[in-house]
């Protein structure tokens, strides 16, 4: 188990370092000058050198990355050129709307998809289950800055009961939520039913009905138990994609997340902002794979760490 | 209908632990409605073995799973008259679950995959034995279980209760299984197959467990099978299903010694002789049975 948890985390760094690595290349390889983002379309060819000088671009790339590497070990990200504060501080300003975002949108996408998905799996075949299909289809089809803006105009001018952006009150929470939960319901509870459907039809639970198990354990307890590591997976992972900012619907609903800062980051080519958001999205993804991974043998005593196929 | 009549005919008690009288039962599938047990009669009392015997889709598991209704209800129609332990099961839907895990226990065909994988055996069992009604509390519950799994035979039953279905063998499943089945003391096992799924070594062991508890408790046996060496074995009465009908019905001696339809005769000759009273090493139809690929 400790030797497990040490190979994962040492995986895990490895996938992060070589993550920033790659943004770090790649940012400076893609087009657009953060000189002149920073100094403005007026400014004059000494001003703009000036400028580089500051931020050291004017070094060779490969050097400015062993400079990065040094400052990366003490923990310094740099200074944001936008924000002129240490970039991983601006980082974490920010990751607390982010993660109450995710946080509540995961939250009523298990509580919404769960029953949702239970109940199709109940009526596999039936009218009933084709309509919330239909839904969840479509549910599965709107992209989300549409779903934002449609939401937006119903809720926030049309029938102004929630704030049209940022996160002033707890009602401005609830717009981004709905429209990000609209898209995981819609996925989720499909793949609820499917994991349901096959575990109704499973030999187990003929058996367990013919010793007079009733139709709710038989549900809840034995279907359920036996779908969780799939459904626990899927809420995990999306739960960490959406730690990585939900870029789209931060910015429509003007979210002062990650999302949204990653967006400004990379209109003024703000390299070590950028670089400090990578790093810290990349390790809280790996971090909650990390732990979906650890909960596995909780949930299936079938699976154990580090045996590869033992499952 | 002479057939089922003369079984009707041979009923010993008055009344009998599960009476069937021309269960029809139709299943939707894709391609139509199709008739898989067509109008079948037949009664079982205390401590008898009847074995319904027949090859791949003859309609005998449909017929024990119809009688536990155990088919999707959705997909699945039945008419005719059953009644378990004096109960009428078929006209009053809500019967069946008085009498589940109660009268009636279902020993299953394959017992790798009958148990929850992810609850232990102590859970699973200790559950059953609440639902019977046969202990008010968790821990009597778990002195129960130990019990029922010394009474199958299992070793070590304390610590068998922590393990889970996939740390034990098959045999020892089918035995938990059965240790499950009784933990209501039912006056009826309907076994769909027991030992189809094990090798032939603990094939005898489990067999041999269903005729100890038997005689010691009186349970009578619904056998389902497609193997004459466990219906002979078993059986106190056969009866030879084919296309959702009994083609022939009688005592275990009258079926194996003097079979009366070629069908049985061909499924006689399919299986190999290994008992101790069939004088008939050759198989009866012996080219029949070559080259008819049905019996397996």
């Amino acid at each position: 188990m400790t030797t497990y948890l040490i190979k994962r985390l040492g995986q895990g760094l490895l996938t992060v370092f070589l993550t920033v690595s790659t943004v770090f290349i790649l940012i400076r390889l893609a087009p657009g000058d953060p000189a002149v983002a920073y100094a403005g379309p007026l400014a004059t060819t000494e001003q703009l050198a000036k400028v580089r000088q500051q931020f050291g671009l004017d070094l060779p790339v490969l050097e400015q990355y062993w400079i990065f590497l040094q400052q990366l070990f003490t923990g310094n990200l740099g200074t944001s050129y936008s924000f002129q504060a240490p970039a991983l501080q601006v980082v974490l300003e920010r990751m607390p709307y982010t993660l109450t975002l995710a946080t509540s949108a995961i939250l009523v996408a298990a509580i919404v998809s769960i029953p949702l998905g239970v109940w199709m799996a109940k009526r596999t075949d039936t009218g009933k289950e084709l309509g919330a299909n239909i839904l969840t289809i479509a549910g599965q089809s709107m992209p989300d800055f549409w779903t934002g803006i449609m939401l937006l105009t119903a809720f926030a001018v049309l029938i102004p009961v929630f704030p049209a952006s940022g996160f002033a009150t707890w009602g401005g929470l609830v717009l981004p939520t709905i429209t990000i939960a609209i898209l995981q319901v819609a996925l989720i509870s499909r793949m609820v039913r499917r994991e349901m459907a096959s575990n109704f039809a499973a030999p187990y639970l003929t058996v367990a009905r013919s010793r007079g198990v009733s139709e709710r354990t038989l549900t809840w307890r034995y279907a359920m138990g036996n779908s969780a590591i799939p459904v626990f997976t899927a809420l995990g992972t999306r739960f960490a994609a959406m730690l990585n900012g939900v870029v789209v619907v931060e910015v429509v609903f003007a979210w002062p997340g990650v999302g949204s800062l990653i967006v400004r980051a990379l209109e003024t080519r703000d390299y070590p902002l950028i670089q400090a958001t990578v790093l810290v999205t990349a390790l809280l993804a790996v971090l909650v794979q990390l732990l979906i991974d650890l909960a596995y043998p909780l949930l299936d005593p079938r699976v154990r760490l580090g045996k590869a196929g033992s499952a | 209908m002479t057939l089922t009549d003369q079984a009707a005919a041979r009923r010993s008690s008055a009344a009998p632990l599960l009476h069937v009288e021309d269960l029809q039962i139709e299943l939707i599938t894709p391609n139509g409605i199709v008739r898989a047990v067509d109008g079948v009669s037949f009664s079982i009392g205390r401590g008898e073995t009847v074995t319904i015997i027949g090859e791949s889709g003859s309609g005998k598991s449909t017929t024990a799973m119809g009688v536990l209704q155990l088919l999707p209800p959705d997909l699945a129609v039945l008419s005719g008259h059953v009644s378990i332990a004096g109960r009428d099961v078929l006209s009053d839907r809500k019967a069946i679950t008085s009498v589940r895990g109660r009268s009636i226990a279902l020993i299953p065909q394959d017992p790798m995959t009958a148990l929850s994988p992810v609850h232990s055996i102590g859970r699973q069992m200790t559950e059953a034995i609440r639902i019977a009604g046969a202990a008010d509390s968790t821990q009597a519950a778990r002195e129960r279980a130990v019990l029922l799994l010394q009474q199958v035979h299992i070793p070590d039953p304390a610590s068998q209760l922590k393990k889970y279905p996939h740390q034990l063998s098959g045999g020892m499943l089918q035995r938990v299984l059965i240790a499950i089945a009784l933990a209501s003391e039912p006056e009826l096992l309907v076994a769909d197959e027991p030992t189809s799924a094990l090798d032939v070594t603990v094939q005898a062991g489990i067999l041999d467990l269903l005729l100890e508890l038997q005689e010691q408790r009186g349970i009578g046996i619904l056998m389902i099978t497609h193997d004459l060496g466990v219906a002979r074995l078993v059986s106190d009465r056969i009866h030879v299903m084919k296309n959702g009908v009994f083609v022939e019905s009688g005592d275990v001696r009258q079926i194996v010694d003097a079979p009366q339809q070629d069908y049985t005769r061909k499924l006689l000759a399919a299986v190999p002789t290994l008992g101790e009273w069939d004088e008939t090493d050759s198989p009866t139809v012996p080219e029949a049975a070559g080259k008819d690929p049905r019996h397996v």
